[in-house]
């Protein structure tokens, strides 16, 4: 009898054991298809990150980020991606810049080192992950085909704006400007074309996409920005209305449904940002001294933070002080800065490609209107979500919050851009996978899981 | 038939739910955990020095000792909203005790001295969890160590009063947003003084009642230590170690309860536990020579009232069989939710039993479950918000000697 009671006891516990167990999140597809997902755009799509692109910057790119939850959702297969070679088994980077005869020079990614601080002590700042690997090794090593291991998914090429997505030149290497003699093709896009006059917009369409992310145009305006406003040109808008429709019309043609981000401001980014026009500091001194040397233009200085002196050729003597608003680009030679033989930015005038002034702002300003104005008129024409980073950017500018993390468009301590001051770093681009998400799934109707953006890391401090 | 009534008796009372909630652990007599943690108007010998000092000069023996131990096995989920992102604790067996030991001077004086664990939090998350920042581990306890003095006013009422000497320790460590694996590490030590009081009053041959109430006992932390683990380029932003001060409320509790006794086989009882979990509004750090970790965290908890019913049958002169359940609404703030205490609203049943090997020499088993009920709930200063669901499972095992 006893033996009973002891077994409806245990047969207790057993009925009541169990796990905590939460239901998994319920996703679904809503009224989209993502079997095959093809991502097209630029730097930004293709995880080029801290000046160069890396694998690492490509694994954490924010299309295949958003791959990991579309597969959730029905998308088939890896979203595969033109991976950049490592170079003695270590993944440097691969970045392009120029001398200054305007040669391409090719340089590796960029990492948080210290640095002397001119005064005894070292500060943090971004340097060359590697100095001893030579240009010609990692151009030869970017321009190494991947064509034949494609076709791929993720077309982002760095560089590219709205144009080049349809221009039959761009993969083509060693095609020049007849003019100009610039190059015309891009060999982050060489690299894996599929042939040399196949257009990024080709690529994308042979492979029949069933859904598509487009985020074009940054570099419409952002080369313009970052040259200063003095070697490269915004796009014009007719132009860039004629590229995006093609575009648009295109990738929808066969039914495909999507997801296009627009443009954000530009100007809001570290690499804008970082050095303050008033950034000149002074003691008595120098600020006498310079006052002296600038008398007979009528600008004057003090002990303390003054404004930059500027190149500008509207200007009387073809020099002004910076005016609040205006902006230094992050390329600036600080060095030069403190250097008192040098003295840029007093005694030596910052030149134009360092400097936007409130005009040029303007200028982009007013373009990145007129550039999104177009891809909203196009979106809402289209079954397709409309990602407004634009809007997104601003709301970063004041602070994000995640999981007690916060991330703001600071330089470095912001935590979302990378150490190039223009793209962002992987917990950045997991912000903008979950914007992509928002719209998918406002659009269609779907529950796509959020990628946890936490997850991701930000910064690598030493 | 009669058997069959009985076997069904305890089957209902242990699928009926109960709560418990914050940080609190009320294991501290296993006959009571038998029988859903009911306390106040039974008379368990030396282990009424915590559930109701007035008990104890209605001790049937000159003597009585008591101690016990659980396993307690605890485990949270977590899903974070919007992503199929889930984590769980992997928590540690942790091991409330109890012992007690209590003298009957005479017909009217009893005294006796209790040592209890009745505040413990313990939520190991991964170090790499999504609520990093918030917690990564913790672990909390609290042991009291209770003189008690008990007084029978009358044949049918009694009183006691305890003072309790209360000793802290809190161990945390929470990430920080420098690297992957940047963090610091709080401990602290301390202790303090309360006091507990109980009411005991036999209103008739069936019916007794039973009142308590334990004070508020505020433990202040001070010069505990921080140590922080963060980037070696970073060093210049926050020492390696400081010291800082904090406090932790362990809330008032006023029990009320009944008991009624059918037969001389059969005897229900129902409690309510009012817990003045309202102290409890923010966890505040201050420090001096680590600035940064001056802050305050809200957790607004609210009190909350827990409803317990239990029942005991005498089987026959050597087994007694109890079981119970409690509902236990968590005194947690939906936007003030910190994954450093996952408590929910709980559902819990116990059951057990008592084996007297001899009239001197008696051993009880216990089994509580609790299980907390899926809730969403967010910590809206980090924006971190989720689904919680909570399981524990707590087998004890008590031994009473009295003569």
């Amino acid at each position: 009898m006893k033996n009973k009671y002891i077994i409806a006891f245990l047969s207790l516990a057993v009925l009541f054991a169990c796990e905590p167990k939460i239901d998994e999140f319920p996703s679904s597809a809503g009224t989209a298809d993502f079997s095959k997902y093809i991502a097209i755009g630029n730097s930004l799509t293709a995880g080029f990150a801290s000046q160069a692109l890396s694998q690492e910057g490509q694994m954490y790119s924010f299309p295949n980020m958003l791959a990991t939850k579309l597969k959730e959702v029905g998308m088939q297969g890896e979203l595969k991606q033109p991976l950049i070679p490592l170079i003695n088994e270590d993944d440097k980077g691969i970045g392009i810049g120029s001398d200054a005869q305007g040669n391409p020079v090719f340089h590796t990614k960029l990492k948080l080192g210290l640095v002397p601080d001119g005064s005894g002590g070292q500060t943090l700042s971004p340097v060359p992950y590697d100095v001893t690997v030579s240009s010609a090794e990692l151009g030869a090593a970017l321009l190494t085909s991947v064509a034949g291991d494609g076709p791929y998914n993720n077309l982002g090429v760095p560089g590219a704006k709205a144009g080049h997505l349809l221009f039959d030149k761009y993969g083509t290497y060693g095609a020049m400007h007849p003019v100009s003699g610039d190059p015309l093709f891009n060999p982050y896009y060489v690299r894996f074309a599929s042939t040399p006059s196949t257009t990024i917009l080709e690529e994308a369409m042979a492979q029949a996409p069933s859904f598509f992310t487009l985020w074009i145009g940054n570099n419409d305006v952002l080369g313009y920005a970052t040259s200063g406003g003095a070697v490269d040109v915004l796009t014009d808008l007719t132009e860039f209305t004629t590229y995006m429709t093609a575009i648009i019309n295109t990738l929808v043609s066969n039914g495909a449904k999507g997801a296009v981000a627009n443009i954000p401001d530009v100007t809001s980014i570290p690499f804008f940002t970082t050095v303050p026009y008033n950034a000149l500091l002074l003691d008595e001194a120098t600020a006498t001294a310079l006052n002296t040397a600038y008398a007979a233009l009528g600008i004057t200085f003090s002990a303390g933070n003054n404004p930059f002196i500027i190149v500008d050729l509207a200007a009387p003597g073809e020099v002004r002080q910076m005016q609040e608003g205006e902006l230094v680009l992050l390329s600036i030679p600080q060095a030069d800065i403190k250097n008192p033989d040098i003295g840029l930015g007093s005694k030596t005038p910052i030149p134009s490609q360092y400097v936007l002034t409130a005009a040029e702002i303007q200028a982009i300003q007013t373009a990145t209107a007129q550039f999104n104005d177009v891809i909203s008129v196009l979106v809402n024409n289209k079954d397709i979500a409309l990602v407004d980073m634009n809007t997104h950017l601003n709301t970063l500018k004041t602070g994000l919050l995640y999981d007690g993390i916060s991330m703001n468009t600071t330089f470095i301590t912001g935590g979302a851009f990378s150490l190039d001051g223009i793209h962002l770093n992987p917990r950045g681009n997991a912000v903008i996978a979950n914007f992509f998400i928002d719209a998918i799934n406002a659009k269609f109707n779907a529950r796509v899981p959020k990628v946890n953006v936490t997850d991701y890391p930000g910064i690598k401090f030493p | 038939m009669r058997k069959l009534s009985s076997l069904m008796l305890v089957l209902l009372i242990a699928v009926t739910t109960v709560y418990a909630g914050g940080y609190q652990v009320r294991l501290q007599g296993q006959q009571q955990t038998t029988m859903g943690l009911i306390g106040t108007p039974l008379v368990f010998g030396s282990s009424g020095i915590f559930y109701n000092p007035g008990t104890l000069s209605f001790m049937e023996t000159t003597y009585d000792f008591s101690a016990g131990v659980s396993i307690l096995k605890s485990n949270a989920t977590f899903q974070k909203d919007f992503t199929n992102y889930q984590a769980k604790t992997h928590n540690p067996l942790k091991p409330p005790f109890s012992a007690y030991g209590a003298y009957k001077i005479n017909d009217k004086f009893a005294v006796g001295i209790g040592v209890y664990t009745p505040y413990g939090s313990t939520a190991n998350w991964d170090d790499d969890w999504a609520g990093r920042m918030l917690v990564q581990n913790i672990s909390l306890k609290a042991i009291y160590v209770q003189p008690t003095v008990s007084y029978k006013i009358s044949e049918d009422m009694g009183i006691g009063i305890g003072l309790v000497y209360a000793t802290g320790d809190v161990k945390l460590q929470r990430g920080l947003p420098y690297s992957d694996d940047s963090k610091v590490n709080l401990n602290g030590k301390t202790s303090s003084w309360g006091f507990n009081v109980g009411f005991y009053y036999k209103i008739s041959d069936q019916l007794t009642f039973g009142a308590s109430y334990r004070s508020k006992i505020k433990m202040k932390l001070e010069n505990g230590d921080a140590t922080f683990t963060i980037p070696q380029s970073l060093g210049a932003l926050v020492p390696p170690s400081g010291t800082f001060n904090a406090d932790l409320p362990m809330p008032a509790n006023l029990d009320v309860g009944i008991a009624y006794k059918f037969d001389e086989k059969l005897t229900l009882a129902a409690e309510i536990n009012y817990v003045f979990w309202s102290a409890y509004k923010s966890l505040d750090f201050t420090s001096t020579d680590v600035p940064v970790l001056n802050s305050s965290s809200p957790r607004e908890y609210s009190n909350s009232l827990i409803m317990r019913i239990g029942g005991e049958y005498k089987l026959n002169d050597k087994i007694t069989l109890r079981a119970g359940a409690y509902y236990d609404p968590s005194p947690t703030s939906d936007i003030y939710f910190s994954p450093e205490t996952v408590s929910l609203n709980t559902i819990a049943f116990t059951f057990g039993a008592t084996y007297d090997y001899s009239e001197n020499l008696q051993f009880t088993v216990s089994y509580l479950q609790t299980n907390g009920m899926e809730t969403s709930k967010s910590y809206a200063p980090a924006n971190f918000s989720g689904k919680y669901q909570t399981v524990a499972y707590i087998p004890g095992f008590g031994i009473r000697y009295r003569f």
